[in-house]
């Protein structure tokens, strides 16, 4: 019996449990995140085999109750934020008031990716983000509060920014449930749809890693010490590029998605460019996950359009937050001083610039699969040409660092490892099934 | 339409915007920031008004009410408001104790 709404009140109940439960806090939080990833396999399993599920709260039928709505891409984002915020974990060494804080941070980034409501995913932005902004600050040291004041300013601004959104939605339709406002939202006025799309884009953005938006992220990576680095880029990011996903299908018009589409492309080159420029290697990893999320977001915005778009934005996303999530987690060492560390950045660097046996290979080529049957050529030029400004500065990257190097830490590198295999099983994984489709097919 | 409420609100946000923007004293940037806050409360109370209206409590003798729902979305707006600003003054705190100062001072770095 596996019901989406435990994935959200187990962590939310043990986080605040956590202050009488000081001496075993860390097994605790552990024994929590761990449930809860077994917990979205099994939910997973279930969304695969019966189709979507719709979980009503407290009784209270659709239009008027708050609903969660999962289906196959919801399922699949909840399991890897909680499988990689479980790994993610064993790295932690603090006290029991950060165990709390980071059992926040995975509720709020797995109640937006499962929840069917316009306003329950503006709370679950404001827990996962203010929890965010505390794990940031935990290092407490100058850097550290600096990026996360600054993320905190912009990240207000855009939450309030979402919420003008929401309240012209609700306005004109009387409505915050998520399908409801999908079927009824071509009744509204267009200025009125506009306006509230790009208010919502803009407040989600500041999360999401959009440019123009995105001023906090190379502070607030720096600052924050390696794993909860490793953190960000795989929580808060990916739910929230998928809750423009989900906002792009609600307002569904082909000028929205063009709009996406610019945004991504201007994220992707911006972001690559200025990793490209960057000397630390901590912002030059941060200016590159802008770049991913830039990828993502061009991704989905030809949802409408090509059947290629969900498996191309599924293993960037996959490749993004296995990849990235352990480069950051070794960040903290200066080189790759052994031999765990080398496998990690090694794996690490070819699957975030899509080299053919790793997820971030899958999705690149599907992405530019879609492109090409659309023939956006110049869409296809840039992605290419950011592919190969990437290349170019993890080139540098690995050189650096593959060399001589501090002795490795393996309470931080075999976690990172055993995050960036899941890039290699689910490079592997697609082969495997394709080989065996031909077979099956000859 | 209720002119006045929309004026405030829209004043409330761009002066709260403002202040975000041009001021260095991080002390001032979270006053804005909660400014803009009250603004974004202030719109949903607006939409969710009815003009005669009263409270929206069940006693078996109202005609016209006004709008529960975005009074309860305001009643969480706010209480997140509170703990996000309770939060920024104690950052405040530790940025004074670290650098002995409010002002911010690298900007937008690249």
């Amino acid at each position: 019996m596996v019901t989406p709404v435990l994935m959200i009140a187990i962590p939310l109940l043990a986080a605040f449990l956590m202050p009488l439960i000081k001496k075993a806090h860390r097994y605790f939080t552990f024994s929590i995140l761990l449930l809860n990833a077994i917990l979205s396999v099994l939910l997973f399993a279930k969304v695969y085999n019966d189709g979507a599920i719709y979980e009503t709260i407290a009784g209270f039928s659709p239009p008027v109750g708050i609903y969660l709505a999962v289906d196959n891409l919801s399922a699949l984002l909840a399991l890897i934020i909680n499988l990689f915020a479980t790994i993610n974990f064993v790295t932690s060494k603090k006290d029991f008031k950060f165990s709390m804080l980071y059992l926040l941070g995975v509720t709020g980034a797995t109640g937006i990716v499962l929840t069917g409501d316009i306003f329950n995913m503006f709370v679950f932005f404001e827990i996962t983000a203010v929890a965010s902004y505390a794990l940031v600050a935990s290092k407490k040291d100058e850097k550290a509060v600096e990026g996360s004041i600054k993320y905190m300013i912009l990240g207000s601004v855009g939450s309030s920014f979402m919420l003008i959104g929401i309240a012209i939605i609700y306005s004109q339709l009387k409505s915050l449930n998520l399908y409801d406002i999908a079927a009824r939202i071509s009744s509204m006025d267009p200025k009125m749809m506009w306006l509230s799309f790009s208010f919502l884009l803009t407040g989600i953005g500041v999360e999401a890693e959009l440019f123009p938006l995105n001023g906090w992220v190379p502070d607030a990576y720096e600052g924050a010490s390696s794993n909860i680095a490793s953190f960000l880029s795989f929580g808060p990011s990916k739910a929230s590029i998928y809750a423009i996903a989900r906002l792009l299908i609600i307002f569904s018009m082909s000028r929205t998605y063009e709009l996406a589409l610019y945004v991504g492309i201007a994220t992707l080159l911006i972001g690559e460019v200025a990793a490209f420029m960057q000397k630390n290697e901590k912002r030059m990893l941060a200016y590159s996950s802008i770049g991913q999320m830039g990828l993502i977001l061009i991704a989905f915005s030809l949802i409408k359009d090509t059947s290629y778009a969900i498996p191309a934005a599924f293993f960037i996303i996959v490749s993004h937050a296995s990849a990235k999530s352990s480069l950051f987690l070794i960040s903290g060492k200066k080189g790759f001083g052994g031999i765990t560390s080398k496998y990690v950045g090694l794996a690490g660097v070819l699957s975030l610039i899509g080299m053919p046996p790793m997820a971030g290979f899958w999705g690149k080529w599907y992405l530019l699969m879609g492109i090409a049957d659309e023939k956006m050529w110049a869409v296809a030029a840039v992605i290419i040409f950011s592919a190969v400004i990437e290349a170019i500065y993890f080139a540098r990257y690995l050189h650096k660092n593959l060399g001589e190097g501090e002795s490795e830490d393996l309470g931080y590198s075999i976690p990172a490892a055993v995050m960036v295999s899941v890039s290699i099983v689910m490079g592997i994984l697609p082969l495997i099934y394709n080989m065996a489709g031909g077979v099956l097919n000859a | 339409m209720m002119w006045p409420e929309y004026i405030t609100v829209a004043a409330l946000i761009s002066i709260g915007l403002y202040g975000v923007m041009a001021k260095k004293n991080l002390m001032k940037i979270f006053i804005a920031l909660s400014l803009m806050e009250t603004g974004v409360n202030l719109l949903l109370i607006t939409i969710g008004y009815i003009p005669g209206g009263t409270a929206p409590i069940e006693n078996g003798n109202f005609a016209k009410y006004v709008d529960p729902l975005p009074q309860a979305l305001v009643l969480t707006a706010i209480v997140i408001g509170l703990s996000v600003t309770a939060l920024a003054l104690t950052l405040l705190i530790w940025y004074h104790s670290k650098t002995g100062t409010l002002e911010y001072r690298r900007g937008m770095r690249w």
